[in-house]
């Protein structure tokens, strides 16, 4: 066991060694490997922070009811009375044309802008919130036709519809940044394999006379798996550097689209389990690229 | 310990090499291969080391009979051999210690037994203190004991030099055979392959003569009367 262990370690040191003695080919090797990683990785941390914002609002939709300009205040809060009193909304709360400014002007900081309209554009609203029997997308929808019917009601915008499109749009994301996983990891074993291809053309003679005096198959198959490995490791280590440094680009366009949906969340942060999953999917990629690329190159070089 | 039994090989080309070839060679026994330029004697030892497969007629090294070997036993049995190529096949991107210590790695010995080994390998051939030299940096002479260092590093039971005194003088010549003669006296089957005539008639051995890939004389010795 010591000796096997012996062996294993000789065989990674010299591997180590021969990343030294051709450091820029063996970096370049990493970049595109680390690069290749980390496409699919930002659209994965983009789409789990866009996640994080979509949770907050599931099961408790918005019913945003805006009652007609032409109204008097008097006449809006009737109908705030009628709309409270309905079975199926649980809570509402009516903002004031004043009240919506304020809001807005908080969430967009465009005071100045609006000041020059000289007056307030926006019209008196109720926020509705409907009971968990009407939560559903099918009976909001019916209770959206029920009361568009009410005079004096402009429109309502159910937030559930921008669930479900946010939703839909996070679905398709989740399937491309999948879909693109398995085509760059198809990509990295093209790359890997074709670098240990050239490593092994490299050590023809090395190989050939290794054969010679009694070296087996897997001894000689042995330091090029390492290199695949090393490789798949590197690459991944540098992957999660460069995703470092991409998080902190992307963060504010993901804070800013945080606010707007009044949630607090920030960049989605890989958890540890993740990280090494990166770099576990490196390596493991890169040893059975190695693998295949040496079973298939290996078999040509015969001692002569 | 080594049988060649109607031993044929015919190169892919179509060149035939050696032709129905017999003989046979005791354990312990030391004998030189002679012959002129393109006889077979390089062929001869491709297919003892299974570098080379025959084309007809059964081959049995160390009792195993290259029939039944297959590609995963071949390892295990040039472990066994020691070979001086006749062009040396060193690695040239490498030092010297570490192509004498090949043959020792791939077998997984320790580091330290490997430095004892190699340190009292390169005594013996005359380059004490050249371990980290590379190849490159020295004679065509020294190249070939670097060779023959990496032959004998593992104690093989078997040992076969091709020309291995092609490029040294008659002292060196003289030291180098003197080298094989005293691992022969330990029990070491050797076949010597060569044109030097001199050394064969100083040391006294059986000769194996080909000529155009057939044995032509020497005292070689019927497989089928032996046992
Ligand atoms: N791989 C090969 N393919 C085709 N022909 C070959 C091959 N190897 C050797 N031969 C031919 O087989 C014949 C025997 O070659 P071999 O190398 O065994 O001769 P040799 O006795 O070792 O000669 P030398 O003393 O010059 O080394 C030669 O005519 C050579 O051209
Ligand atoms: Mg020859």
């Amino acid at each position: 066991m010591r000796t096997y262990l012996n062996r294993h370690l000789q065989v990674l040191f010299a591997a180590i060694g021969t990343f030294a003695r051709t450091p820029f080919a063996s970096l370049a090797t990493i970049l595109i490997i680390a690069i290749t990683l980390v496409l699919p990785s930002i659209l994965y941390i983009t789409l789990k922070s866009g996640q994080q914002i979509a949770e907050g609002w599931q099961g408790r939709p918005q019913i945003s009811i805006f009652i007609d300009t032409e109204l008097g205040a008097q006449e809006a809060k009737l109908i705030f009375a009628e709309l409270s009193l309905h079975p199926a909304i649980e809570t509402a709360e009516f903002l004031t044309p004043q009240q919506a400014l304020e809001e807005f002007t908080a969430l967009s900081g465009m005071s100045y802008e609006l000041d020059f309209l000289g007056e307030n554009p926006l019209p008196a609203s109720i926020v509705a919130m409907p009971d968990q029997e009407n939560s559903e997308s099918d009976s909001l929808q019916a209770l959206k036709t029920e009361l568009e019917k009410i005079e004096g009601i402009e429109s309502i915008r159910l937030d559930l519809e921008w669930t479900d499109k946010f939703n839909s749009l996070l679905n398709t994301a989740e399937r491309t940044t999948y879909l693109l996983f398995a085509l760059l990891s198809a990509a990295l074993f093209l790359i890997v394999g074709n670098t240990i291809k050239l490593l092994i053309m490299n050590r023809r003679d090395e190989i050939e006379v290794t054969k010679l005096v009694g070296g087996s198959n897997a001894f000689v198959r042995r330091p090029f798996l390492y290199y695949g490995f090393l490789f798949g490791v590197c690459g991944g280590v540098c992957a999660l550097v460069l995703l470092y440094f991409s998080a902190i680009y992307i963060s504010p366009a993901l804070e800013n689209l945080a606010t707007l949906y009044q949630k607090e969340t920030l960049v989605y942060q890989l958890n540890w389990h993740e990280l090494l999953c990166i770099v576990a999917f490196g390596g493991a990629l890169g040893w059975i690229a190695a693998r295949l690329s040496v079973a298939r190159h290996l078999r040509h070089i015969k001692p002569r | 310990m080594i049988t060649l039994d109607h031993v044929s090989k015919i190169y892919q080309n179509g060149h035939q090499a050696l032709n129905d070839v017999s003989f046979n060679m005791a354990a312990g026994e030391m004998a030189f291969l002679l012959g002129h330029s393109g006889a077979g004697k390089s062929t001869l030892f491709k297919l003892i080391t299974a570098i080379e497969k025959p084309t007809s007629g059964r081959i049995t090294v160390d009792g195993k009979s290259f029939d039944k070997l297959r590609d995963s036993q071949i390892p295990a049995l040039r472990q066994e051999i020691g070979v001086v190529f006749q062009d040396h096949k060193l690695l040239y991107d490498r030092t010297v210690f570490d192509n004498v210590a090949l043959p020792l790695i791939v077998i997984g010995m320790s580091h330290d037994e490997i430095k004892k080994r190699v340190r009292a390998a390169l005594g013996k051939v005359g380059l004490s203190g050249k371990e980290k030299v590379l190849p490159v940096a020295l004679s065509g002479g020294e190249q070939q004991r670097v060779g023959i260092a990496r032959a004998v590093i593992n104690r093989p039971n078997i040992l076969l030099a091709d020309e291995p005194t092609g490029n040294l003088d008659e002292s060196l010549s003289d030291e180098i055979l003197d080298i094989f003669a005293d691992f022969n006296r330990v029990g070491v089957t050797v076949l010597i392959a060569t044109h030097d005539l001199r050394q064969v008639e100083r040391l006294n051995k059986r000769t194996i003569e080909l000529s155009q890939g057939e044995i032509t004389g020497g005292e070689t010795i019927e497989p089928t009367k032996l046992s």
